[in-house]
């Protein structure tokens, strides 16, 4: 089964291989530059804390990074989701099942291989991208935001296992391709929004810190993940909107303090206000990572039990 | 004689379709069974059923002493050409010889080479670069290869040009003078469905016949022959007939009336010229009979024994 599996998909593997070259190639020339540009940095405007304007290297290649957090859909796509639709659009599947082995087995070695080939390819950009952002990250502080978290370091690999087992579960259910490429594309960009807007800033209970209005404070350390900032009262609860919506710092401004409406910041003090920041300390990073590729993985497992149910049960 | 297919009350339904109702056959080993019938009568899915590929939704299928079933050493046994023939397009037949390869027991890999060989037909070129009788062979051989003991064709003929189909029912009667297991002696059976009576008269020397998803008819050729007869008399009642005989079909025209009848017994009233039919008005007969539901009620039993008692 291995070496019939490997048979149908060695274009296709290839086609990924030269793809993945390709990449490299550009992230290695922009990312050694970057480095070196970095280095260089660290020997100069870093100390008198001058970099303000350092640039790392074209804003295409940003883009181009950025780009990236496509590439554990591309697998399940292309690859998943017609892994078993075409094989049961064209008749194919008469083919393959009236041999000698089972389905189950067909589709498990199959479906094996697909999610290794899903996890390596995602997992080898992946660390491209991670080797990539180093400077960046360092210089921005942004290893935790939507945009990095995203393409670096474990999570794409449980992004692209979780889309090939939607791709093979689409195809396995539809029956057609083009609709089970559909699915998948909407499926992935869905379960992928859903989980880092809602799900991600609560892995774990967030930290709050609290600040005087009136001083100009640093935030926390590193790279943290934002979930909630704002301004509360004495009693805990933001400021009721006062007359004429005024606001402060993206707060409304107490009715109490409408007067001092030029400087509010002394006046909210003295009663008692003050700003909050909720969040993910930097240091929570890896718990992160793992937690949301454990999400995927889990959601991967759930999706190829019912392919494998569907199929178990269903007429070729 | 043991039976390689066994089935009875054999019922397939989909969602709202009825796709096979209540189907019991018999097929003995060594027989070349023609499949015949209408489009959507059922042959499809009998053939579906006898593979595996589909699980029946009443009734029951013994295959080679087994229920069709996912299990290796069923699978091996079968042999299995699905209709409009499919074949992974952009491999060639010496991939698909590999494939074979690598999923069969015992995989004879020699004989598609030889067999292809022997017609010319590339094995280092995508199957979809192929014409469709070339392909066709492709599939057949590849079919023949796992050595099974039972041979399923789902309308093999359906795209093939009168030469082609000429050239694959040759290749499919000197398979069944081989046994699948390779020990000499026409142990293979072979069941194949087509629409083309006239092609497979000469190959076949059994018939199942369905219609309206139910069975017709299923017995050996001979028999099936001798069962049936053409009465052509003046125009009158033909009551009389009905109490001795099944009328499968009656056309009648203002001066004379024809009867295809089943059954052994004579038909005494000198009115009637008595013809014997060949298999393809007997088939289509049955086809074009004005309800084949009803008549398929009683029938089915008593022509199951037909093919039981062989």
């Amino acid at each position: 089964m291995t070496w019939v599996t490997w048979r149908q998909y060695r274009y296709q593997g290839a086609l990924a291989a030269a793809l993945f070259a390709a990449l490299a190639v550009v992230l290695l020339i922009s990312g050694l530059h970057a480095a070196q540009v970095w280095q260089s940095a660290l020997a100069g405007c870093m100390k008198g804390n001058a970099c303000g304007n350092l640039s790392l290297g074209s804003s295409a290649f940003t883009t181009l990074i950025v780009a990236t957090s496509a590439v554990p859909l591309l697998p399940g796509l292309f690859w998943g989701a017609p892994a078993l639709a075409h094989e049961l659009e064209t008749g194919t599947i008469q083919f393959a099942w009236t041999q000698s082995v089972t389905r189950r087995h067909w589709l498990a070695v199959r479906t094996g291989w697909l999610l290794l080939a899903a996890a390596v390819i995602a997992g080898a950009v992946s660390a491209l991208v991670t080797w990539w952002s180093g400077p960046d990250n360092a210089l921005l502080a942004d290893a935790f935001q939507a945009n990095r978290f995203d393409i670096t370091d474990i999570v794409p690999a449980g992004y692209a296992i979780f889309a090939m087992a939607l791709g093979v579960c689409a195809g396995a259910l539809l029956r057609r391709t083009l609709p089970a490429m559909a699915v998948t594309l909407a499926g992935f960009v869905a379960m992928r929004a859903l989980i880092a807007q809602w799900l991600r800033p609560h892995y774990m209970t967030p930290v709050t810190v609290y600040y005087k209005l009136t001083a100009n404070v640093a935030g926390p350390t590193g790279s943290y993940l934002s979930v909630n900032q704002g301004v509360v009262g004495p009693n805990g609860a933001p400021p009721a909107a006062g007359l004429g919506n005024y606001t402060f710092n993206g707060s409304p401004v107490p009715a109490v303090c409408q007067k001092a409406i030029q400087n509010p910041a002394p006046c909210m003090t003295a009663h008692g206000y003050r700003a909050y920041l909720t969040y993910q300390p930097a240091s929570r990073f890896w718990a992160f990572q793992g937690i949301e590729t454990g999400i995927f993985v889990v959601l991967a497992a759930a999706l190829l039990g019912v392919t494998f149910w569907v199929l178990r049960r269903r007429d070729a | 004689m043991t039976a390689v297919i066994e089935t009875s009350g054999l019922s397939k339904r989909y969602r709202r379709v009825t796709a096979l109702s209540d189907c019991t056959i018999s097929v003995p080993e060594g027989r070349i069974s023609a499949l015949v019938g209408p489009n959507g009568a059922g042959k499809t899915t009998l053939l579906r059923l006898l593979t595996g590929l589909a699980a029946p939704t009443a009734g029951r299928a013994v295959v080679l002493g087994g229920t069709p079933r996912q299990d290796p050493a069923y699978l091996a046994e079968i042999g299995f050409l699905a209709q409009d023939i499919p074949l992974y397009r952009r491999l060639t037949a010496q991939e698909h010889v590999g494939i074979g390869a690598h999923l069969n027991p015992r995989w004879d890999g020699e004989s598609v080479r030889a067999r292809l060989g022997g017609l010319k037909i590339p094995l280092d070129r995508p199957v979809g670069t192929l014409s469709g009788g070339q392909r066709a062979q492709v599939a057949l051989a590849l079919t023949l290869a796992k050595r099974p003991r039972l041979l399923l064709l789902d309308e093999p003929l359906a795209a093939l040009d009168p030469l082609a189909r000429r050239n694959f029912l040759a290749t499919l009667a000197e398979a069944a003078t081989v046994r699948g297991d390779g020990e000499a002696g026409g142990g293979l059976t072979i069941m194949l469905s087509s629409h083309l009576i006239a092609d497979i008269e000469r190959v076949c020397d059994h018939l199942i016949l369905l219609a309206a998803s139910r069975l017709q008819l299923c017995g050996d050729v001979e028999k099936v022959l001798a069962e049936h007869r053409i009465l052509v008399g003046p125009r009158k009642d033909t009551t009389a007939i009905a109490r001795t005989h099944a009328i499968i079909r009656e056309d009648t025209t203002p001066r004379q009336t024809t009867l295809l009848i089943r059954g052994s017994g004579p038909v005494i009233d000198p009115a009637w010229a008595v013809e014997e039919p060949n298999l393809e008005e007997i088939v289509l007969g049955y086809m074009s009979q004005d309800d084949p539901v009803r008549r398929a009620g009683p029938e089915a039993a008593r022509l199951s024994a037909v093919g039981g008692d062989q």
